[in-house]
């Protein structure tokens, strides 16, 4: 018995040793610094990749937003239209988009690279990282995305599918990325020293500037303004849904700026993280004391707005700034979205999401921020331009920075202002009128996103809208 | 008995529909203020602009009705469907 059991114990050393013999031929010994760098580049490929993932997944956080904010009637266009611009968004920016972004060329636009043929020399706008240029364009792609994603924001419930589609062409194909060119690819702005660290202009302030191009050629949606003219609020159908879609991109959010590093190797990603965080709840503070100053009450789509806002102020400045100017950033980025908000509804522009006063106040104010708050150790150790007013930089780097908003905000408002007036003139921008009071599920897309039993229309025509169950029971007592 | 609509388009905040014997304006919270003007009374339409067009409907009794912000196609579609209406009825003069 005592042999049997020396031999089970022999063999279960044997069996636990194995693994580590294995584990040792197979691991290669860390021996010089070539080999670290190795691992770190593997590291920093991983994160870069994780990040790109969590950029991408902010798609659901937007169709989440949109359906929460929309009614019933228009729930499956909204998803629809995320999917179709996922699609169109990727490929084109694959075939043009990249290039003309990061490419060589001069100081306006890449002119090399197309199809992602080019090699790291080619991108000469992401030498600074060595992470693969798969893993590059993935992040990238990502980018453009939500910077697409944002300009629908504005145009829900009444726009055409087809408008959708081919703006998606342009915008991903030439707008976003001259402005990209501009700041990150090695442009005209990044020779002044523009600071905008994840994209407070290039990606937001486009995307909202050129939301607000549409709104203006597009019009209110029906019923949204009285007789004399004063906005009415079109409420959201989900407002649970809305929330969700704010976390969603509350947590894509950690891809989207400490991604931007490029790297997981070093502190800064970290620390970019914290500023990050810190200036959402701020922002969420900062919508709600506005709500409850104005309204009285707590609107929750507004302190959802608010972190947004927030999220999008501190994209440009969250490399530059410590934690403490981190939540005043956001705090203020969250009254500015509510105050901004107010306003568009009032000159009647109808924006249903709220995105012109979160992704476009939001991104002005973050970007000045970074004239005001940018610390000369962070300036130092990002390399890029001067410290902020508040750090005894002078005005310099916020006048390098309100160049940049005009510019950029100004470039995009032009162009798409110049595409979706010559969509207007040709296929028309809005669906019937027929259709939107019916709803675009039905009229675009040929079913409802819900049951049609709970989805209601709108008056039209002499019948009463509402839903079937409705219909029906109205019938019944008229019959009776 | 609702009659078939031949066209549509929306303005700024209002939208014009065309039936076979009139127009109907709509305006207001929902559209819900109806507007009819028949198609006897109006003595012509126009199209100004090509990207926010004005449709600009004269009508008998000496209004001008402007309907602002259109698009050209659904400005286009409209003028077509009331002078092929008045063709039709022989209400031009």
């Amino acid at each position: 018995m005592r042999r049997f059991v020396l031999l089970v114990m022999a063999a279960l050393l044997l069996v636990a040793a194995v693994p580590g013999v294995a584990l040792a031929q197979d691991t290669p010994v860390v021996q010089g610094a070539e080999t670290l760098a190795d691992v770190a580049l593997a590291v920093d490929t991983m994160w870069v990749v994780l990040a790109a993932m969590l950029v991408l997944f902010m798609q659901a956080g937007f169709a989440m937003l949109e359906v929460g904010f929309s009614r019933m009637k228009n729930v499956g266009s909204v998803v629809a239209k995320i999917l179709a611009m996922m699609g169109i968004g990727i490929v084109v920016f694959w075939a043009v988009g990249f290039a003309f972004t990061f490419g060589e060329g001069n100081s306006i636009i890449g002119t090399q690279g197309f199809f992602l043929s080019g090699d790291e020399a080619t991108y000469a706008g992401l030498a600074w990282t060595a992470v693969p240029i798969s893993a590059k364009f993935l992040f990238q792609v990502a980018f453009a995305l939500v910077s697409l994603a944002i300009v629908w924001g504005t145009m829900l419930e009444r726009t055409k599918f087809a408008v959708y589609c081919i703006f998606a062409v342009v915008f991903a194909g030439l707008i976003y990325p001259i402005v990209g060119h501009w700041i990150w690819g090695g442009g005209w702005l990044s020779e002044f020293g523009m600071q905008d660290f994840a994209g407070s202009t290039v990606v937001h302030l486009s995307g909202a500037m050129a939301a607000l191009a549409g709104t203006l050629l597009l019009g209110p949606r029906i019923g949204k303004y009285d007789d004399s003219g004063n906005p009415q609020t079109i409420p959201g159908h989900n407002m649970p849904l809305a929330v969700l879609g704010v976390i969603i991109l509350w947590v894509g959010w950690f891809g989207f700026n400490p991604g931007s590093t490029m790297a997981a190797v070093g502190q800064s990603f970290a620390d970019i993280a914290l500023t990050t965080n810190l200036a959402a709840g701020a922002g969420v503070l900062g919508a709600m004391l506005m709500s409850y100053l104005v309204k009285r009450n707590i609107d929750v789509g507004m302190a959802g707005n608010g972190a947004i806002a927030a999220l999008v102020a501190i994209t440009a400045a969250c490399a530059f700034v410590a934690p403490w100017a981190s939540i005043v950033i956001g705090f203020v980025a969250g009254i500015i979205m509510y105050t901004v908000l107010l306003l568009v509804d009032k000159i009647g522009v109808d924006d249903p999401l709220g995105a012109i006063a979160a992704h476009g106040m939001g991104g002005i104010w973050g970007t000045l921020s970074c004239g005001i708050f940018a610390t000369p150790e962070l300036v130092e150790a990002t390399g890029f331009g001067q410290p902020g007013l508040l750090y005894g930089g002078g005005l310099a780097q916020l006048g390098v920075q309100a160049l940049g908003i005009i510019a950029c905000g100004g470039f995009v408002f032009i162009a798409s202002y110049a595409v979706f007036a010559l969509l207007k003139a040709t296929i028309g921008l809005r669906v019937k009128p027929e259709h939107e009071l019916d709803g675009l599920d039905i009229s675009e897309h040929g079913v409802y996103g819900y049951s049609e039993q709970l989805v209601a229309t709108d008056y039209q025509n002499g019948n009463g809208g509402g839903t079937q169950a409705a219909k029906v029971r109205t019938a019944q007592e008229t019959a009776s | 008995m609702e009659q078939k609509l031949l066209a549509q388009g929306t303005g700024r905040n209002g939208v014009i529909n065309v039936y076979p014997d009139r127009i109907e304006l709509r305006t207001g919270w929902n559209n819900e203020n109806a507007d009819p003007v028949g198609l006897k009374q109006i003595a012509h339409v126009s199209i100004r602009g090509f990207v926010n067009c004005t449709l600009t409907l004269e009508v008998n009794d000496g209004r001008r009705i402007l309907v602002e912000h259109m698009a050209l196609p659904d400005a286009r579609q409209v003028k077509t469907a009331i002078e092929d209406q008045k063709r039709k009825a022989s209400l031009y003069e």
